[in-house]
């Protein structure tokens, strides 16, 4: 099976998903006792002018109608208008959604690292007493959540010994012109090192929170196929062959274990970009998520349900690039 | 065998918390008292005897709202979890047995709710539903009964192709009682375990909904609400926020230390395979 068949395969699959998604959201979100119509006139319009409005949104015809008004709207880009921001959706998702993707990136590679690491010691203290301290300490890793992390954070290095800063982006002395939304790379672009060490920083803690409430998962499973792995014959043979035992771990046992764990890390990035939310909350993070809960707050219909199908594209590109990559990395998937 | 005992006295501990909550408490929970407000816990300097754990920026007992908070995450996770179980397990064993157009139709729709993101789901929920107790425990068994589903109907899967349940049919079993009879029993061990998790899961979940604002009514008492309260007073008073923090650390591991204990215990693979 070639990877661009599985891409294309994928992406078709990924069509009906998105219509029934879009259709639940839509649905669940038209069954909500608010009246968009009222909401975004001014509070001295009368009866008459509201019901106006409700014939132009499109609020007086049937459920399917008003679905398919949507549907066409967003097929052509038209993502409907923010009720409580008076702008676009699209827009404002497009504006928001670099952010959230850069703290993303950074806590899976955070996640990625101390899960991978953490799993390769776990399996090298094997058989030894300090194994079940290990043990029990993944259980305790799993049991804080990444809200719990980014608290935690806030009040070890934000309160009690300042080193980092935890509100918002980038620190409020600097302007970065915005070029691709990723703050990093537009720092970079305007050649501004000071702004591009403050977005650093304030992207620190809250992808450090979020990394290190993956990784414990990631350490249990290449923990446990290391251990497969090490059952098989030709780890035996490479031993006999007088190969060194750092060697067999790195470049014979490593590759074929890391397998099932990529596929749990395609898993477990999904959850992880939707943990985002409460992390980008919890440090005024201007992302996605807080563009989300704001939303919600004011039960603004158009951004909710825009911000709710971006995440859901975004889980299935993860779980699409996963499942490639596995594809590149596994030589017996190929050719199938 | 460690594991099951420590987090089933965890779990214990919590119980009896909430279960003695009025006698325990010295305060009412919800009782402001604004002449002493963000009072640091009874032991440390500063601290006043009357309230234990010291109070929070509207001066109510922490102590008090600590054990009422275990309450609600209690009730939350038993009822929530339990739903999850039941709508997940009962889906799963009609999917796994019977196979064919109902087994896709469950497999598409697990499909659908795990490419959204768990909490953007029960967030979406949450403007649906309106707050409440209530409405977090339907909001959690609609989101979560993927997690038994999907484990489940693999589990399911295999056991129907066993010798035992063929001959329960031939013996002239139904199919309802060979689902409960022989079926059940087997994939039982991993549904008390997921349950267990789940428990775990759903106190994290009714803590974050209720941070966000979107869980509990206001005069409701939610270790989530205590750390959105704390959010505003966490600079000058740390204990504020590490004290619902705690709560929800050792509930969520006393879930996770029982659930990964019983996996252990009753996987009737594992328990073979050291001996």
């Amino acid at each position: 099976m070639s990877i661009l068949f599985l891409v294309l395969r994928r992406l078709v699959t990924a069509v009906p998903i998105l219509l029934v998604v879009s259709i639940l959201l839509f649905v669940a979100l038209r069954l909500l006792p608010v009246d968009p119509a009222a909401m975004s006139m001014p509070p001295n319009a009368t009866i008459a002018d509201i019901e106006a409005k409700r014939a132009e949104m499109g609020l007086d015809k049937p459920l399917p109608a008003q679905y398919a008004i949507w549907l066409r709207g967003a097929v052509a880009g038209d993502f409907g208008r923010s009720i409580q921001l008076r702008r676009d959706a699209g827009p404002l998702v497009a504006a928001a959604l670099p952010q959230t993707i850069e703290l993303a990136l950074a806590a899976m590679l955070i996640a990625s690292v101390l899960g991978l690491g953490g799993g390769l010691l776990l399996f090298h203290l094997r058989g030894g007493a300090v194994e079940a301290i290990g043990d029990v300490g993944t259980t305790l890793l799993l049991s804080v959540p990444e809200f719990l992390w980014a608290l935690l954070f806030i009040l070890l290095f934000g309160v009690l010994l300042p080193v980092l800063p935890f509100i918002g982006a980038l620190g409020p002395q600097f302007i970065v012109p915005r070029v691709t939304g990723f703050l990093l790379i537009d720092t970079m672009i305007a050649r501004d090192s000071g702004a591009f060490v403050s977005a650093l920083a304030h992207l620190a803690l809250p992808a450090a929170a979020l990394g290190i409430a993956f990784s414990p998962a990631i350490m249990r499973v290449l923990r446990s196929s290391l251990l497969d792995v090490y059952h098989e014959d030709y780890i035996r043979q490479a031993r006999l062959r007088g190969i060194g035992e750092a060697r067999i771990l790195l470049h014979h046992a490593l590759p074929n274990a890391v397998l099932p764990t990529l596929t749990l890390m395609g898993v477990q990035f999904g959850f992880l970009f939707g943990g985002t939310l409460l992390v980008e909350l919890i440090y005024s993070y201007p992302g996605l998520g807080n563009l989300m809960v704001d939303a919600v707050r004011n039960a603004d219909l158009p951004v909710i349900q825009t911000v709710g199908l971006t995440y859901c594209i975004v889980v299935l590109m993860i779980g699409t690039l996963v499942e490639a990559l596995v594809l590149v990395l596994n030589p017996r998937l190929r050719g199938r | 065998m460690n594991r099951v005992l420590t987090g089933g006295a965890l779990i214990a501990l919590v119980f009896a918390c909430a279960l003695f909550a009025p006698l325990l408490a010295t305060h009412d929970p919800n009782e402001q008292d604004l002449l002493n407000i963000l009072l640091p816990p009874s032991f440390a300097a500063g601290g006043d005897p009357a309230f234990l754990l010291g109070t929070d920026s509207l001066g109510r007992d922490e102590f008090a709202r600590l054990l009422f908070g275990a309450r609600l995450a209690l009730l939350v996770a038993v009822s929530a979890a339990c739903g999850a179980a039941l709508l997940g397990a009962v889906l799963a064993h009609i999917a796994g047995y019977f196979g064919g157009w109902i087994d896709w139709l469950i497999g598409r729709a697990v499909e659908i709710w795990l490419s959204f993101p768990p909490v953007i789901l029960s967030l979406i929920l949450m403007v649906g539903l309106g707050t409440g107790a209530d409405k977090v425990v339907l909001a959690i068994v609609l989101v979560d009964w993927t997690r038994f589903c999907r484990v489940l109907r693999a589990e399911v899967l295999v056991t129907a192709r066993r010798d035992y349940v063929a001959a329960a049919r031939l013996a002239g079993f139904t199919h309802t009682q060979t689902l409960l009879r022989e079926i059940l029993p087997a994939t039982l061990p991993l549904l008390i375990t997921l349950l267990s998790l789940e428990m775990g899961i759903a106190v994290i979940v009714e803590a974050v909904l209720s941070f966000v604002g979107l869980g509990v009514t206001a005069d409701q008492v939610a270790w989530g609400q205590m750390i959105a309260d704390a959010r505003t007073s966490f600079a000058e008073a740390p204990w504020t926020l590490l004290i619902p923090m705690a709560a929800i650390f050792l509930t969520v591991t006393g879930c996770n230390l029982l659930g990964d204990g019983l996996r252990r215990t009753l996987d009737v693979r594992l328990v073979t395979g050291r001996a």
